[in-house]
């Protein structure tokens, strides 16, 4: 191949390509081809690289997460740290051992029996930040930012559940109303 | 993620979003080489500049769940940013790392990005992305496909 056609070449692959299959016939075949191949390739993927996986996948579901707000009574932030626990131990206890918390105490925060305080949120920001150093990109204040994203997200949702007794409390003078 | 501009060595912070309906009257043949309006039914992302609406490069993709799969149907950059004379470097390694973040994001360990370029074409992708090459098919898979996106995704 002379020079100037494999310039060519280079320039036509990075400007476009056009993968899509011509025929469902083609697709089967390729899928399956491809899928047998995989799977030889997935028995030589280590456990490390496997974990590594799992915790660029946490991260990315946790930006995704940030970016998409939902309002629901559902605790992502505690799905979130359950997955990031699970999948760099086997046993919670050695978590809670090595962010110097009691087992009982991490067990609270995981059934949300009580809420993390600054102190939990601290050591897992840095316990992650070790963790991470090696895996991928992973902004320090991920993890408060999941956090507060759930408290808006419990605030609004139950919103109809506080708002009367809150209401009581809450009041502004007849003039200002007209000023505003 | 960032692009290069090339004349400089300076870097643009990108973002890249879902294509709407209104854009498609943008994207013309001549500056983007393919119909894009046939790829409707699919998923299209485009790529910009922050703060700019210019299309840089696009990219067109089926998910394909029960193989823990996405599949490329279609790549390309704008036309001039094509070739060595290319004002910005960097557009389609952003496309690529982008869809194989939204992989890794849905299947995990078992992501799975593909493409089926023709023959020629398929050795410079398999030699710049560290893809598998499979019959016709080329891939991108753990542990490799984690390393694309920590190539491009990295600020």
């Amino acid at each position: 191949m002379t020079k100037t056609n494999k310039e060519k070449l280079i320039e036509n692959a990075e400007y476009g390509v056009d993968s899509r299959y011509h025929s469902k016939k083609e697709r089967e075949l390729d899928a399956t081809a491809l899928m047998e191949a995989r799977l030889l390739r997935m028995k030589k993927v280590s456990k490390g690289q496997i974990i590594r996986a799992k915790l660029l996948q946490l991260k990315l579901k946790m930006e995704l997460h940030l970016k998409n707000a939902v309002y629901d009574e559902h605790n992502y932030f505690l799905e979130f740290l359950e997955k990031y626990i699970d999948t760099i131990y086997t046993k919670r206890t050695d978590f809670a051992k090595d962010i110097g918390i009691s087992p009982v105490s991490l067990s609270q925060v995981i059934n949300n029996h009580r809420a993390p305080n600054e102190e939990f949120l601290l050591k897992l920001m840095l316990h992650s930040e070790m963790i991470y150093k090696n895996v991928c990109v992973f902004h320090e204040k991920i993890w408060y930012q999941i956090y507060f994203q759930q408290k808006i997200s419990d605030t609004m949702y139950s919103k109809r559940n506080w708002k009367s007794e809150v209401e009581k409390f809450v009041g502004i003078q007849e003039s200002m109303i007209n000023n505003v | 993620m960032k692009i290069v501009e090339v004349s400089t060595g300076i870097e643009f912070e990108i973002q890249i979003l879902p294509i709407k309906n209104t854009d498609f009257k943008l994207l013309g043949k001549e500056r983007y080489f393919f119909n894009w309006r046939n790829e409707r039914n699919y998923e299209i992302y485009k790529l910009q500049k922050v703060n700019s609406s210019d299309i840089l490069g696009l990219i067109s993709i089926e998910p394909i769940p029960n193989e823990w799969r996405i599949h490329i149907r279609l790549l390309t950059v704008s036309k001039e940013n094509k070739g060595n004379q290319k004002k910005y470097d960097k557009i389609a390694g952003n496309l690529m790392a982008h869809v194989a973040k939204i992989a890794v994001a849905e299947f995990g360990e078992l992501a799975c990005v593909s493409l089926k370029p023709k023959t020629k074409i398929a050795k410079h992708y398999i030699n710049k992305y560290n893809m598998n090459l499979t019959g016709a098919t080329i891939s991108i898979e753990v542990p490799e496909i984690l390393d694309l996106i920590n190539l491009y995704d990295y600020d």
